[in-house]
């Protein structure tokens, strides 16, 4: 077999073999599981860099192909690759047992992955789209506790629902084009079968990626499943092919109008203010983080929907910058919740003290998500920012809606990670966190890595990602209104710092006193500590607001919950129909007779 | 040698020797029965390499030629129907040695066994009417007494209600058929095309039509017409659970009425909207009832009638294609679904209930057990890629060429239903620690019992090999071009 020929192929495949093989790996040989898990992860981020630079790339050789890379596709596998060896590395650290099971599990994700964006055929595509759902299932039910499979089990049947309709959605492209092979496909949308299939095909990116309506799996995988794998798939490889599918179908199977743009706003500016305003109110580090997986999908949603070169080429660099940043969040949580045993904020507290490289990465992550300049996340907001701007110049009536939608969802997002990073790092140390230990060396390099890949994204935004990796996918060139120099604001703003570390220590600092706490005259042990849990509190008690949060604690906008309550009573209504008399059965069977009599004759 | 009539003699025979010699020698009715079904699927695989170049096969029995004398035939969808039926009839037979050991006089259990796989048999290769009739009403009789073999109230119940029913449904078959045979004079099937092409169609074709489709569709378990098979299903031994699942009732309803409406009548568009009409009712009605299941084999018992409707929706299309899907949906059916039969039954022993919601750590405890069944689940719900996921992905579109795009939708819908049930009932057991109600009579499967399930665990993920040109394609392509002769034309 000529390796050059076959590369496609190989890159898909060997990491699938390679992950069926360590599921037979015994346990007891698990460092041969892990060398190998290394091995293929780090050969498959050399591939995908040299697929990169080599691109367009086909597989097999003929006019059709399985397999093509272009520019979209190769950012997209260079994304799942690299995360793909992050996250292996993070779990030498982090996974104690069934090693076999996870990395073969984990392997299968990233070839399946490999294969969902390198796929030119529609049936390849929700083959191995399909075969995602059932590996992030394993592996968020592999530690085996109750709450976990059951989040697992959500999240299977939301996604897998959602395949469903992309297969009917694929049936339909295939009866209105004539062929599955995504290059020869451009729908445009007219007539309600186009618009079907244009629904269905984008429920299922949505799903995947997470936006509402079909977010609920999101935050419950994140609360419930192993931190490695929120990292791996929902904060990040879920991301980017979720993101993948809709610029794929955004960009070149439909060719798209003002309705079905106006939908990806509407989805974007919904999925930003309400996971934010969600998350600002959770008591668990990893629901938290997980809503806002769920709103920062909302970003990349509107940046598409602009459909206008600036708005879409900062959706897909916000795609990788929050896969780094989201991914580097659910590490450092993983590595709190290692540590310290919980996951709940009332628990922690003080912890920058005991894990200073873990506070480190978080805290830039965490500006990063709140969109502080010079981090990466600021550059890929303000380019979806100018996008929407753009749209208020093509005289878009509802522009400054987005607007203040992304900006306010901006402003909550900073709000909540004030918030976390004082129940968890700030403060007083809580029982719980006192002597944590900082996490092992395969568990901080990964963070580190992705703490720095947010500052130099951020820092040479224009130099290297976005001319290097986001720029040909566009094609066209990206006109950027306004100016942004990064390094000038980097320099003013340490300058800044600088200044303020000269006043501190020369002026503030002598006039310090310590005194003890004055509580009202209460004993102050029992005030040791403020968890910081509750600072938004009393944001329930607005009307609007307040309705919502219950409503969202009861799961009324679930639309799994939905479908379940729904579902319920009409099976119980056909079970009372089955009532175990035998002559009713046998009525059925006489009606059902005269029934196909009926259609037989009479029609 | 023609070995066509050894399909019928085999079973038979061996339902004759088991009781001879079953009472004294307990092991003979394993050894016998494991013998004969693998001897039968050996012979059944060897007719379809037959079949792959001679397209039909007949045997005529005391050399009296057809139509007078009555002829045993075999074409490409009854060999695929037979390589179904006794692979599967071995593979429940193996495990049976393993399960069956919890009852007494277990010679009684095989004899009746084989009686069923042999009427399976007669009915696949009968070229004639009448005896398919007779086949048929053999392996439904021994189903009747299989379901009471446990002797509890609740099998005798079910036995009784599928006695009754299914009485009916004969008895309306056997209307139809003596109907048929005064309008054209003949039973042997491939005459009766004939006639029936020569004369064209009448009021009594259509009367005769309606007769099979209850009669046929009560075997198949289509809605209204199912209501015996839950019970039924459910309380079998689990063995006799999975072959009536998984063969039976796709032998006795579904290759029955397309060998009738597809080779004899020829499909027309009524027909083709009723069957399409109770394929709907039935996936969607047992869908929503399976969805408030909590006891395992009632649910999948369920199940199995909302996946029958997805091959009576395939087959009512009448398109290659969407036989194509039917074809290839049954043959998933039927492993994945015996599968989980079997699987049920090792989760029954090994727990003590079949209540899901106090099954647990499934996994943990037995990881053979475990996997298969979400192999199983996995196939069955149509999870890429397993079988099952290509099976329904060409029924759809087969529904979408066929330019009936809400009838894919439908099919959709239900497939998410699918997923919904099995993975909402499955994830809890299968999941959490190895449990605290470890029940003192729970014991651990045997090997006999797991080595089946193992095989067809592996048998649905490859199950797309038939899909492929160089490895299964002929298998059922064969079955596919039986069946287009008859479609709409």
């Amino acid at each position: 077999m000529n390796l050059l020929v076959n590369f496609l192929a190989y890159v898909v495949g060997i990491p699938i073999l390679a992950g069926l093989v360590s599921l037979i790996i015994p346990e007891r040989l698990k460092i041969v599981t892990r060398l190998l898990a290394f091995i293929v992860t780090l050969t498959s981020l050399a591939a995908l860099v040299r697929i990169f630079i080599l691109k367009p790339l086909y597989w097999p050789p003929v006019d059709t192909p399985t397999f093509t890379v272009d520019n979209l596709s190769a950012l997209a596998g260079l994304g799942v690759s690299f995360f793909a060896l992050l996250v292996t590395v993070y779990s030498f650290g982090y996974i104690e047992k069934n090693n076999g099971r996870y990395f073969g599990y984990l392997l299968m994700t990233l070839g399946s992955s490999l294969g969902v964006v390198f796929a030119n055929n529609l049936i390849v595509l929700v083959v191995f789209w399909g075969f995602l759902a059932a590996l992030l299932y394993l592996l968020v039910s592999i530690q085996g506790t109750p709450k976990a499979a059951r989040s697992a089990k959500k999240a299977l049947i939301i996604i897998g629902a959602t395949d469903a309709l992309m297969i009917f959605a694929i049936g339909l492209i295939w009866k209105m084009t004539g062929t599955l092979a995504m290059d020869g496909i451009h729908v445009a949308l007219n007539g309600v079968l186009p618009y079907a299939a244009f629904f269905c095909i984008l429920t299922a990116s949505f799903a995947k990626a997470g936006a509402v309506p079909f977010h609920s799996w999101l935050p419950d995988v994140a609360e419930d499943g192993p931190a490695s794998v929120t990292a791996y798939l929902p904060a990040s490889l879920d991301k980017l092919l979720g993101i993948y599918l809709l610029a794929r179908i955004s960009l070149d199977l439909f060719i798209m109008n003002g309705i079905s743009n106006t939908l990806l706003l509407v989805v974007g500016a919904v999925t930003i203010v309400f996971a934010v305003a969600i998350a600002l109110v959770q008591h668990d580090f990893k629901r938290l983080l997980g809503y806002h997986a769920v709103s920062q999908v909302g970003y990349m949603i509107l940046g598409i929907g602009t459909a206008n070169p600036i708005g879409i080429a900062g959706g897909l660099f916000h795609m990788l910058n929050n896969a780094l940043y989201k991914s580097c969040l659910f590490l450092g949580a993983g590595a709190v919740e290692k540590s310290t045993g919980t996951s709940d904020l009332s628990d922690l507290g003080g912890l920058s003290k005991y894990m200073p490289v873990t506070f480190v990465s978080f805290l830039i992550a965490s500006l990063a998500i709140s969109g502080i300049p010079p981090l990466n996340g600021f550059f890929s907001k303000w380019m979806i920012y100018q996008g929407i701007i753009e749209l208020g110049n093509a005289k878009n009536p509802f522009w400054i809606v987005w607007l203040i939608a992304a900006m306010f969802g901006s402003a909550l997002t900073i709000a909540s990670f004030v918030k976390l990073l004082h129940a968890v790092f700030l403060g007083r140390a809580s029982a719980k966190t006192v002597g944590a230990k900082e996490a092992g060396v395969s568990m901080t390099l990964p963070m580190i890595v992705l703490a720095a890949a947010c500052v130099l994204f951020g820092l040479f935004a224009f130099a290297v990602p976005v001319s290097l990796l986001i720029a040909p996918v566009i094609g066209k060139s990206i006109a950027y209104i306004g100016t942004w120099s990064p390094d000038m604001a980097t320099v003013l703003m340490i300058a800044a710092i600088l200044l303020g570390a000269v006043i501190c220590l020369f002026a503030a600092r002598k006039r310090t006193r310590v005194v003890s706490s004055f509580v009202g005259g209460e004993d102050p042990d029992q005030f040791d500590r403020v968890a910081g849990t509750e600072f938004y509190n009393t944001i329930k008690e607005i009307g609007v607001l307040g309705k919502l949060y219950s409503k969202e604690e009861k799961r009324e906008f679930d639309i799994y919950d939905i479908a379940r309550r729904l579902m319920t009573p009409t099976a119980r209504f056909f079970q009372k129909l089955h009532n175990g008399i035998l002559p009713t059965y046998l009525v059925w069977c006489l009606l059902g007779m005269i029934a196909v009599f009926l259609i037989l004759f009479l029609w | 040698m023609n070995l066509i009539p050894f399909l019928i003699v085999i079973p038979l025979a061996a339902a004759f020797f088991i009781p001879l010699v079953g009472k004294r020698i307990k092991i003979s009715g394993d050894i016998i029965s494991i013998a004969a079904t693998i001897s039968l699927s050996g012979i059944s695989i060897f007719l379809a390499s037959l079949i792959a170049t001679q397209k039909v096969l007949m045997f005529e029995v005391g050399k009296w030629a057809a139509p007078m004398g009555i002829s045993m035939v075999v074409d490409g969808f009854s060999v695929f129907m037979l390589v179904i039926v006794n692979s599967i009839a071995f593979l429940v037979a193996l495990y049976s040695t393993g399960y069956i050991k919890k009852y007494t006089d277990t010679w009684k259990f095989y004899t009746l066994f084989m009686l069923m796989v042999g009427g399976m048999n007669g009915v696949l290769i009968a070229g004639d009417l009448f005896n398919m009739y007779v086949a048929l009403e053999i392996a439904a009789i021994a189903g009747y007494a299989l379901v009471a073999f446990g002797i509890d109230a609740e099998g005798l119940e079910a036995s009784f209600k599928y006695a009754v029913m299914g009485a009916v449904g004969s008895s309306f078959m056997l209307m139809g058929i003596a109907l048929l045979y005064s309008y054209t004079s003949t039973l042997n099937m491939a005459d009766m095309a004939n006639v029936i092409a020569n004369k064209g169609a009448s009021k009594i074709i259509l009367f005769v039509s309606a007769l099979f489709i209850m009669g046929f569709g009560l075997k198949a378990a289509l809605v209204p017409f199912h209501a015996w098979l839950p019970d039924a299903h459910s309380s079998a031994p689990t063995p006799i659970s999975a072959m009536l699942s998984g063969v039976l009732i796709k032998v006795l309803g579904i290759y029955a009425l397309s060998r009738i409406f597809f080779n004899i009548f020829g499909m027309t568009p009524k027909i083709s909207m009723i069957l399409i009409g109770l394929a709907v009712i039935s996936m969607v009605v047992a869908g929503i009832l399976a969805f408030g299941q909590y006891d395992i084999k009632r649910l999948l018992a369920y199940s199995s009638i909302s996946q029958i409707g997805y091959i009576a929706l395939g087959l009512g299309i009448a398109t290659p294609l969407s036989i194509m899907g039917a074809l290839f949906h049954l043959f998933n059916h039927s492993i994945s679904k015996s599968l989980l039969f079997l699987n049920a039954g090792a989760i029954e022993s090994s727990m003590g209930t079949r209540d899901l919601r106090k099954m647990t750590g499934v996994l943990a405890r037995s990881p053979v057990i475990g996997y298969t069944n979400l192999i199983g689940a996995m196939s069955i719900s149509g999870i890429p890629p397993l079988g099952g996921f290509w099976s329904k992905i060409i029924i759809i579109f087969a529904c979408i060429q066929a330019d009936r795009p809400v009838l894919a939708f439908i099919a959709i819908a239900v497939s998410i239903l699918t997923l919904g049930y099995y993975f909402k009932a499955v994830t809890p057991v299968l999941f959490g620690s190895k449990g605290t109600h470890l029940d003192n009579k729970s014991k651990p499967i045997t090997v006999t019992m797991a080595v089946p399930m193992v095989i067809l665990a592996i048998l649905s993920v490859v199950s797309v090999l038939l899909l492929l040109p160089n490895t299964g394609r002929s298998f059922l392509d064969g079955a596919i071009a039986v069946l287009v002769k008859g479609a709409i034309r």
